[in-house]
């Protein structure tokens, strides 16, 4: 499964629920694909995404939330697993594109190229609902529930690297201020 | 005339009148006193964060959805939170009132906690966060109400620095 497909499926669950997306391809991918309102591009602060989303969640329980993440990026937060496991919200689908590697800086191996299980991480974490898919297929399955179902949710899947889309030109303050028009106009 | 509030207090009711809701959190003994009394106040959702920069995620995601937050930590976690602030909150325009409880001054029994607590003005300095450290119990009120009002005017982050003369030194338990 490519990282456009992944966004692909989860666009095609979504309508104006909002999505936070990973700096980097998660963005990139995200933006080509559809530029939408609802769209949170965190654009640095890598390994935050996670943490944010968890905060739009607990701030606006009556919609599904949905975060990007990548395995470099979650990698650096694994506390925020733990986090939102306590916190437990139910609005809260994080899913994680696993391509194992740094891609942004080359390619370079990260962890769960040498064995880390992010699934298993978060099952230890405590978060109630966790999927682990490699095809394409297995995601919209989980995806499915996800939006069906209480949370919170983190779907591990596993994607294959073949590079992203345009490095898009938007204005991170200009991007919050439009998310945040879809709650608060 | 009549007793200052203790400053905890002061500090709750500027809360309470700025509209702010989420608190995350890595509990330290100053803002404990606050902290503590705001998980029985259904006003206030607290949030037990792992690590400081994820309270400054969490709140940079209670701002995009449209609530207000707080952070506390104690100075010893501050750096922790300078990639979020800078790459986050600043670079989105995103106001976060920071807290912190200040180690590594009078009264100090930890010679670790000095080089990060004394670092801290000088780094906010460097992101151009203004920051704030009222010293009697009577200026909480002012100073934080003061520092709420300009981080969301701003939209940028402002710290209120609680130094031992305020809020009194931890003590070394044996």
């Amino acid at each position: 499964m490519l990282r456009r497909e992944a966004l692909r499926a989860l666009l095609d669950r979504v309508t104006t629920e909002p999505i936070v997306a990973n700096l980097g391809s998660a963005t990139f991918d995200l933006f080509a694909a559809e530029d939408r309102p609802a769209n949170f591009y965190t654009s640095g602060a890598m390994g935050l995404v996670s943490s944010v989303g968890l905060g739009v969640a607990l701030a606006a329980p009556d919609r599904k939330v949905f975060v990007v993440d990548g395995d470099g990026s979650i990698l650096m937060n694994l506390g925020s697993l733990a986090t939102i496991a306590r916190m437990g919200p139910a609005n809260l689908v994080h899913i994680v594109l696993d391509n194992h590697q740094w891609a942004e800086t080359g390619g370079q191996p990260t962890h769960t190229a040498a064995g880390t299980d992010l699934a298993e991480v978060a099952k230890g974490a405590g978060i109630p609902h966790v999927a682990a898919v490699t095809t394409l297929e297995g995601l919209e399955e989980a995806l499915d529930r996800a939006v069906a179902e209480d949370g919170p949710w983190c779907i591990v899947a596993e994607i294959e690297e073949t590079g992203h889309g345009p490095r898009p030109i938007f204005n991170p303050e200009e991007n919050l201020l439009i998310f945040r028009r879809t709650f608060v106009p | 005339m009549a007793d200052a509030m203790a400053w905890y207090d002061s500090v709750i009711q500027s809360l309470r009148d700025h509209d702010i809701w989420l608190v995350p959190y890595v509990p330290d003994a100053a803002g404990w006193n606050v902290v503590s009394r705001l998980e029985q106040d259904p006003a206030f959702l607290t949030v037990p964060s792992a690590r400081e920069e994820e309270a400054v995620g969490i709140a940079a995601g209670a701002y995009a959805a449209g609530k207000r937050s707080a952070v506390f930590m104690q100075s010893s976690g501050f750096g922790n939170t300078v990639n979020g602030l800078a790459q986050l909150a600043i670079s989105h325009r995103i106001p976060v009132p920071l807290f912190i409880g200040m180690r590594g001054g009078l009264g100090e029994f930890n010679s670790v906690q000095v080089p990060a607590a004394q670092a801290i003005p000088r780094v906010l300095d460097a992101l151009n966060i203004q920051h704030y450290a009222p010293d009697r119990e009577e200026d909480v009120s002012k100073v934080v109400d003061g520092a709420i009002e300009l981080c969301y005017a701003a939209r940028y982050p402002v710290a209120v620095l609680f130094y031992s003369g305020l809020v009194g030194a931890k003590r070394a338990t044996s």
